[in-house]
């Protein structure tokens, strides 16, 4: 298989890392190479010491987006999380690397308020953090991403079928050769196609 | 209690007339046959609509719930390839890969009640009720939420009729009725037992009564004649009695704003059908394993181009397909090739083809590049298919009628956007609702 970019985007604790994580886990047993790049952690090596102007935010996704980029030409799935809160650098990003899937992970603030597992949301709120997404600094949400994960609403197991089939519809990743409809559906729907001259 | 000042409802009602052409409307609204629609037509706006391609439910319906072109929904007809292989697969509500209307309304909590949405099979979850139309085989994988599947089953709730024993018209139209009866009771039920935003019934009998009767509408010696009138009769009272009781809801004057008629095609009459897979096969562009193999999951090396139902044309690509022997240098003469050869072809003098489109023009979004290289779409009489169980190029089926890309139609209180298409309808009722 050929190498392609999965970019994940979306606020903080939208699910983009235990997505990430759990599609990692697919590809892998499908026999991909694959290799993720978490935001938080490029944060702590590759792109260590940037803070979080508008500026530093643009080269740290220019970072991660040149690494796919890498990954890509060398057919290795690169699997980027990363809050990515403006378009024009994920548009750039989706130029440089050409197989690109962006992934929306889409949840509403109040219920990411509820959620806040690192507490970031509240100290943000308290103004303890300052120039935090989504609460005092924009995020700008994708106008055409392949795939919109509602995170909210969603279970984990219904958002990765969702990512899955498209990357599968896409030809991206093989097929897992399971079939909506059983042998019987499937016959008597040819049945009834067959006999409005639909097939 | 409710607090009077609570804001007052946008609530939308969407009566869906599979496969009724806009011509059709016109005709049976002027003629007296459809009174009650000619009432509705005369407070608001009758338009004729295109839809997407091709020009066939599986497409249309997903084009209208989302809003957009095949490109974004990524369903381009009833069959698709399994991946790396030649064998059909047939896309499910699942395979759909854009929110649809319900999906976006319930965003904002409100319910939607959807009877008989053809493409929508199996269900899956939306804010409200769902009941799955064709091609749903099960009933209880054909609604949502599972604990109105007793109350279904309790009325002797009819899905569909068995188009496979349609051949029979005396069964034909007695189903007819019988389902469009069924219909109506279940409409009823869920419009006083549920509180709705969104309501939408579909009613699929028009398509069957057309692929099967449609020499019957206007040969006045046919014995299905006055059966075919007395069916579109049926079906103008039960829109008349859908409009009624909205505007009686509402409290709503004509023009109703938040109610809208449309169909998914137009039909016309089937003068010869068009078997495009013989013509590829003829031309050179399809090779068979065998001279008299009838799938094309028996496709031999060299094969340049292969049609899927009804009229889309891939070019067989290396590395896409798995016998794929054309490489991208090669695309633009063979397109060229097609585009031509079909262009010319001509039956007693009459040009088959009205348009073939490539890819780029009738598809944009994501998904885009998985459609077919072109789209054929024919003069009204031709009905093209991509059979290859047929010996020749022309010939003649059971079916009398067939679909048509630029006689749907649509009805709406407010005067709808020029260039009227399928696609719009779902902004026009997101803007009714805001």
């Amino acid at each position: 298989m050929k190498g392609f970019t999965i970019w994940f985007t979306g606020l903080s604790g939208s699910g983009k890392s235990t997505l990430s994580r759990k599609i990692e886990e697919i590809l892998l047993e499908r026999g991909l190479k694959v290799e993720v790049l978490d935001g938080d952690v490029i944060r702590t090596n590759l792109s260590k010491g940037l803070g979080f102007s508008k500026e530093d935010r643009d080269i740290n996704i220019r970072r991660i987006g040149f690494v796919c980029h890498l990954l890509t030409r060398n057919d290795v799935v690169a699997i980027a999380a990363a809050i990515s809160p403006y378009r024009a650098i994920r548009d750039e990003n989706r130029k440089l690397i050409g197989s690109f899937v962006e992934i929306y992970c889409r949840c509403p603030i109040d219920a990411l308020k509820k959620r806040d597992p690192k507490g970031l949301y509240e100290k943000a709120l308290r103004g303890e953090i300052k120039g935090f997404t989504g609460v005092d600094d924009p995020y700008e949400e994708p106008l055409d991403a392949e795939i919109v994960v509602e995170t909210d609403k969603e279970t984990v197991d219904q958002s990765l079928n969702k990512i899955v089939k498209t990357l599968e519809i896409l030809g991206h990743i093989p097929p897992s050769g399971k079939q909506e409809y059983s042998d019987e559906e499937e016959e008597k729907i040819k049945e009834r196609l067959r006999s409005l001259g639909y097939i | 209690m409710s607090p009077f000042w609570r804001k007052k409802k946008q609530q939308v009602c969407v009566i869906g007339l599979d496969g009724v052409p806009y011509t059709l409307v016109k005709r049976f609204t002027e003629d007296g046959t459809m009174p009650a629609l000619a009432e509705i037509v005369r407070a608001g706006h009758l338009s004729k609509m295109c839809v997407t391609l091709p020009e066939i439910s599986a497409v249309s319906w997903p084009s209208f719930m989302t809003g957009k072109n095949p490109g974004w929904h990524s369903i381009f007809g009833f069959t698709d390839l399994k991946p790396n292989s030649y064998s059909l697969r047939f896309p499910s509500f699942g395979d759909l890969r854009a929110p649809t209307i319900w999906d976006k309304i319930g965003e904002r909590r409100k319910r939607s009640v959807v009877i008989n949405q053809p493409s929508t099979y199996p269900a899956r979850p939306i804010e409200g009720v769902l009941i799955s139309g064709f091609v749903a085989i099960s009933l209880c994988k054909a609604v949502h939420p599972p604990s109105i599947l007793p109350k279904l089953e309790q009325d002797g709730y009819i899905i569909d009729i068995d188009t496979t024993r349609a051949k029979d018209h005396a069964y034909l139209t007695g189903e007819l009725v019988k389902t469009l009866d069924s219909r109506e009771r279940i409409t009823n039920y869920f419009w006083e037992n549920e509180d709705w935003d969104f309501f939408e019934v579909v009613v699929t009998g028009t398509d069957r009564l057309h692929h099967y009767l449609w020499d019957a509408l206007d040969n006045e010696t046919h014995p299905y004649h006055k059966m075919f009138l007395d069916y579109y009769r049926r079906v103008d009272a039960f829109v008349g009695r859908m409009y009624s009781r909205f505007r009686k809801l509402t409290d709503t004057a004509d023009p109703t704003p938040g109610f809208f008629i449309l169909s998914d095609h137009g039909f016309t009459g089937v003068r010869q059908e068009f078997y495009l897979n013989n013509w590829l096969k003829k031309e050179g562009f399809l090779k068979l394993q065998t001279p008299d193999a009838d799938s094309i999951e028996a496709i031999a090396e060299g094969t340049r181009a292969f049609a899927l139902d009804p009229s889309r044309i891939y070019l067989n690509m290396v590395g896409k397909h798995p016998k794929g022997s054309v490489k991208p240098e090669d695309v633009r003469p063979i397109l060229t090739d097609i585009k031509a050869g079909l262009s010319e072809l001509s039956l007693d003098g009459e040009r088959i083809m009205q348009h073939v489109f490539e890819r780029d023009a009738v598809y944009d979004g994501p998904f885009a590049s998985q459609g077919p290289d072109l789209v054929a779409v024919s003069n009204y009489g031709f009905d093209i298919k991509g059979s290859l169980k047929q010996p020749k190029l022309f010939g003649r089926s059971v079916l009398t009628g067939m679909h048509t890309w630029d006689d749907a139609f649509l009805w709406s209180a407010h005067k709808p956007p020029e260039n009227l298409n399928i696609t719009d309808v779902a902004g026009m009722i997101m803007q009714h609702m805001e």
